[in-house]
């Protein structure tokens, strides 16, 4: 008999290709929350350092009011941020859910959905903040005007959103929607364990 | 299910921080890496001979294209997410034990063959060399220490470890 992991395993890895090709196909579409809510943080809270967002595709384009140069007509620095980057959990969510196969499905994919959105959020703030704050010359970052503190903050803020957060999230997210599907998963284990013994 | 999702994001937090300080990365993330980046070579060099490593990177004589082991591809993330994850579930320490060593093995051989498999995408086509690193491998890496921390739940005798709240909450 197959073990009920390997099963879940199979029709995950069969989900994971059609769940990316819908997500990258729509992410202009689907990333649209995410997309609002980084607007609505620079609006309130990067007033003055971002004058407006546009967004490409799947990539926000920050136009600052930073200037490159020491020259006041040398332009402005924009910085872009690949929206994806932060979002490749999404489908691995959807795939696990499908090959979970708990009814109704409609439920863990909202919630799911709707937690991990501010969590894309927060990575492409981060990446921005972490362009204009850290990795951009001298001249511009000192613009910024973030002191060690606030630059250590980003640092972090950007590492655990570009490193933990897009991954775990989903995972997080799918282990408490699936409580019953997991109880049963490991029912099975137990009970196979115990044959095992005998 | 609280108690066990306090403790691991609690752990995982901890772990994260720490693997960020300077002392960590000296003494653990960079020889790490640079041991990930020489056991690949050695793998891939039993089949192609035009293989060097240096430091964090794998490099190909012929064609001169080269792979840098950077955070997020080096696997001690998902190593800290699994770690975490067994720690703070509910279980007798022996199993704790067996499942991390056991688990951190598997999550690194997945690695390994991410490591080998985007050296070798990158030199036939750098458009999918991006879509595999930025999202494919992440997801699946990630994919890897669910999976291991499942069957490891499995595994978990139930008469040993108090009524795991979170599951039989469900």
């Amino acid at each position: 008999m197959t073990s009920p992991v390997f099963r879940f395993v199979v029709l995950v890895l069969a989900w994971l290709p059609l769940a990316f090709a819908v997500w990258y196909v729509l992410a202009p579409v689907i990333l649209f929350p995410a997309e609002l809510i980084v607007r609505g943080f620079a609006d309130v809270a990067l007033r003055g350092l971002v004058d407006t967002i546009d967004s490409h595709g799947a990539v926000l384009s920050f136009v600052t009011s930073l200037r490159p140069g020491e020259a006041r007509s040398a332009g402005i620095v924009t910085v872009d941020v690949n929206v994806l980057l932060y979002a490749f959990g999404l489908p691995l969510f959807v795939a696990l859910v499908l090959a979970a196969r708990e009814k109704p499905l409609w439920r863990p994919l909202l919630v799911g959905y709707a937690v991990m959105m501010p969590f894309i959020a927060w990575g492409v703030l981060a990446d921005f903040l972490k362009n204009v704050a850290i990795t951009a010359p001298p001249l511009v970052a000192s613009q910024a005007g973030f002191g060690p503190r606030a630059r250590d903050m980003i640092a972090f803020a950007y590492q655990l959103g570009s490193l933990i957060l897009p991954a775990v999230v989903p995972a997080v997210v799918w282990v408490l929607t699936h409580r019953a599907f997991l109880t049963r998963m490991r029912a099975t284990g137990a009970a196979a364990a115990t044959r095992g013994q005998h | 299910m609280a108690r066990f999702f306090v403790v691991f994001l609690v752990l995982l937090a901890a772990l994260f921080a720490v693997e960020l300080t300077p002392w960590a990365q000296a003494y653990f993330v960079v020889p790490w890496t640079n041991a990930l980046a020489a056991i690949s070579t050695s793998i891939v060099t039993l089949f192609d001979p035009n293989v060097v490593a240096s430091g964090k990177v794998i490099r190909s004589v012929s064609n001169g294209f080269a792979v840098s082991i950077e955070a997020g591809c080096n696997g001690v993330e998902a190593t800290l997410v699994l770690c975490a994850a067994i720690l703070a579930f509910p279980a007798p320490w022996r199993h704790k034990f067996a499942g991390l060593a056991i688990g951190v093995v598997a999550v690194q051989l997945l690695n390994i063959v991410r490591v080998i498999s985007l050296f070798y995408i990158g030199q036939w086509d750098f458009a999918v060399f991006e879509w595999a690193h930025q999202y494919v491998w992440q997801a699946l890496i990630m994919l890897d220490v669910l999976i291991v921390w499942l069957i490891w739940v499995r595994r978990v005798p139930a008469a040993d470890d108090a009524p795991p709240p979170a599951l039989a909450a469900g």
